[in-house]
């Protein structure tokens, strides 16, 4: 992966995802960050950090953006959501917009 | 987290305001009338497109309804999101009154419990613990109670409450919400028990917008309590019966009024003169009431006035001049009135914006249309059943607006109808008469906009179903005189925006049509009563996922065989005959 097609996604532990962009665009929400003129300190980074999303569900949230990629592609699995994290999940897809 | 707060309310309009969906004025069956209107639960608009990919916030919800058992609360979730939850539990039917516990205390601002089976009382303590967050709360169909009713006490906010259909809710229970002063809308509809003494609750709902008493025959004399709610703008008291002249004074300070509807009342012309000073009325139903032309007094004051149905009350010719002052209208119902040409002559001069007017079962002939030449505005006629023949059509060649017209039963022949053949906004013709045959519609192909065409009772064979080739648009289509065969039907098959096809009794259609009509997937409707298709033709309608409604009456089908075709292949299938 280039660097310049990735971001830096860290969770409120402080773990790093490193995404391509196109996935993380995924969400309305990282994709304003990224694509608005208004420069934020976001865009210039190329990370973005969630002090209210876990590590465990910012990696679930990871993994629904290269689900989502491979959907739209044609390849139409089933997203496993485990019990105990959708609560937590669903939160953070709110806000994400996703 | 935040989100955004985003609170989707989409305002479910009177049930028969205007037409949605397939239309239902084209069909004799009726069988799509119902398709229109019986299975939204429109306030909730979530969708499971296949094809799209689901937001991991649909995917969330989802999960959330399959394991509902295992929440015992959400109110530890913004209240948006529960709102989502909630939405999907009712779209989907998995809501119970144990699920429904979970959303004790969730401050949630909508809840659409509309037609949802077994609620009662018991759900109302968690209803009332939204609090103040609560907006509205459609229990419409439930068999809430009046008791039920005190735990809206506390829902101080409310603004919008549907109980229609609910028979276990009486005067006693109106008092419970004559507190709740931020009501803007109001439904009771089709409500036996409620009487003018129970009406004394809706005296200080100030903030009441729209009230809906539909069908409710008790209410005579209880209109006074509606004096002092000068913000009211909508009233609907169709079909209540018992509503007389004396009920029409409390409305004549309500100059906010912009919609009436007293329908089927005992109104009279003296009820009418109380409405004189209603300058902001738009809308007047007085359909089938014992008014005469004589209400034309009182409301040509009314400048506002643009919809009037007058349809089935008392009018006759005399008096009618008074029509020439409604320059306003877009929209007049005059129909199964004794009038005839004599009182069109009077819509000739002044009704210069009328868009609709209808003159169904009235005494008029091909020289009273000679009065409608200068409505250049109308877009739809409706003459079912008058003298109207092929004579009168040239009166409306020059009326290029239209987009609907209806010539059902009356006696327009073929050589008439190519002075229609110029009405390119046309959209829906109605040709249902028996003289109507292969020729007439050959004089009509230039209407390449028809999405609706009635042919019911004409006398179409398969040669004339070549005509139906250049009608590409066509959404629904009925041809049932009888004289189609399978040949006939190749010629239907392409038209592929078809939603609605009628061809029953076409006694000589075999399992052949259906093989050909096989690719119409697009199809809600679809009639083959009397025809010779049998169960072995219903292999051919497994594409038609669409597909709601299915009458093969008169066929050699069973129920069972219908049935099993649903099980198998057409799962959207709600109503079949044979039954």
């Amino acid at each position: 992966m280039k660097k310049e097609d990735t971001v830096k996604l860290i969770s409120a532990e402080g773990f790093e995802f490193v995404v391509h962009k196109d996935a993380a665009m995924v969400s309305q929400t990282i994709r304003n960050m990224l694509t608005s003129p208004g420069g934020f300190a976001e865009t210039e980074h190329g990370e973005v950090t969630f002090p209210e999303i876990s590590t465990t569900i910012l990696e679930k949230i990871c993994k629904y953006f290269y689900w989502n990629l491979q959907f739209a592609s044609g390849k139409q699995t089933e997203f496993h959501i485990e019990p105990e994290l959708t609560l937590e999940l669903m939160m953070a897809a709110n806000y994400l917009h996703t | 987290m935040g989100g955004a707060c985003s609170r989707k309310r989409n305002h479910r309009d009177d049930e028969d305001n205007f037409p949605r969906g397939i239309s239902r004025r084209y069909s004799k069956s009726g069988s799509s009338k119902w398709l229109a209107t019986s299975f939204s639960r429109p306030a909730i608009d979530i969708q499971h497109d296949k094809g799209q990919c689901p937001s991991l916030m649909d995917l969330c919800v989802r999960k959330i309804r399959e394991d509902i058992n295992k929440y015992s609360t959400f109110s530890m979730l913004p209240r948006d999101i529960s709102q989502q939850i909630i939405n999907e539990l009712v779209y989907s039917g998995c809501l119970t009154d144990v699920s429904f516990e979970a959303f004790r205390d969730c401050a949630l601002q909508d809840l659409y419990l509309g037609e949802y089976p077994n609620v009662n009382d018991t759900w109302m303590d968690v209803i009332s613990s939204q609090g103040s967050s609560l907006l509205s709360l459609d229990l419409s169909g439930s068999d809430v109670t009046d008791s039920g009713l005190i735990y809206l006490k506390d829902c101080t906010n409310l603004q919008a409450l549907n109980f229609n259909d609910c028979d276990e809710i009486s005067d006693q229970g109106l008092e419970h919400i004559s507190g709740l002063s931020n009501l803007t809308n109001l439904s009771f509809r089709r409500n036996g028990a409620i009487t003018s003494h129970g009406m004394s609750a809706f005296a200080n709902l100030f903030g009441l917008i729209k009230l809906d008493l539909e069908r409710c025959p008790g209410i005579h004399g209880g209109l006074v309590h509606l004096q002092g709610l000068t913000k009211l703008e909508s009233l609907n008291i169709k079909w209540c019966n018992s509503i007389a002249d004396d009920d029409m004074k409390p409305l004549s300070g309500l100059t906010n009024l912009k919609s009436i509807q007293i329908a089927c009342s005992k109104v009279t012309d003296s009820g009418i003169t109380y409405m004189k000073g209603l300058h902001n009325l738009s809308l007047l139903n007085l359909e089938g009431c014992l008014v005469t032309a004589a209400c034309l007094d009182s409301l040509s004051a009314l400048d506002a006035l643009l919809y009037l149905n007058l349809s089935r009350c008392h009018l006759t010719d005399e008096g009618c001049e008074k029509f020439s002052r409604f320059g306003n209208l877009k929209v007049l119902n005059l129909g199964f009135n004794d009038i005839t040409d004599a009182c069109l002559v009077h819509l000739r001069g002044g009704l210069t914006n009328l868009e609709s007017l209808n003159l169904d079962s009235c005494r008029i002939g091909d020289d009273g249309l000679v009065n409608l030449t200068g409505l250049k505005h109308l877009k739809c006629l409706e003459l079912s059943d008058t003298e109207v023949g092929s004579n009168g059509l040239r009166h409306l060649s020059g009326l290029v607006k239209l987009e609907s017209i209806n010539l059902s039963f009356t006696v327009v022949t073929d050589s008439g109808l190519r002075k229609l053949s110029g009405l390119s906004s046309l959209k829906s013709l109605n040709l249902d008469a028996r003289q109507i045959t292969d020729t007439g519609l050959a004089a009509l192909t230039s209407l390449t906009g028809l999405t609706h065409l009635d042919l019911f009772g004409a006398r179409i064979t398969d040669s004339g179903t070549n005509y139906l080739r250049s009608f590409k648009n066509l959404r629904s289509l009925e041809i049932c005189g009888g004289g189609l065969t399978d040949a006939g039907v190749k010629n239907i098959k392409d038209l592929s925006s078809l939603t609605l096809l009628n061809l029953s009794q076409n006694c000589n259609l075999t399992d052949k049509t259906l093989e050909l009509i096989s690719g119409l997937t697009g199809l809600v409707s679809l009639n083959v009563s009397n025809s010779r298709i049998t169960h072995s033709g219903l292999r051919h309608l497994k594409l038609l996922k669409n597909l709601k409604s299915l009458t093969l009456e008169a066929c050699k089908v069973t129920a069972n065989d219908i049935r099993k075709l649903q099980l198998t292949d057409l799962p959207n299938l709600v109503s079949f005959r044979p039954e």
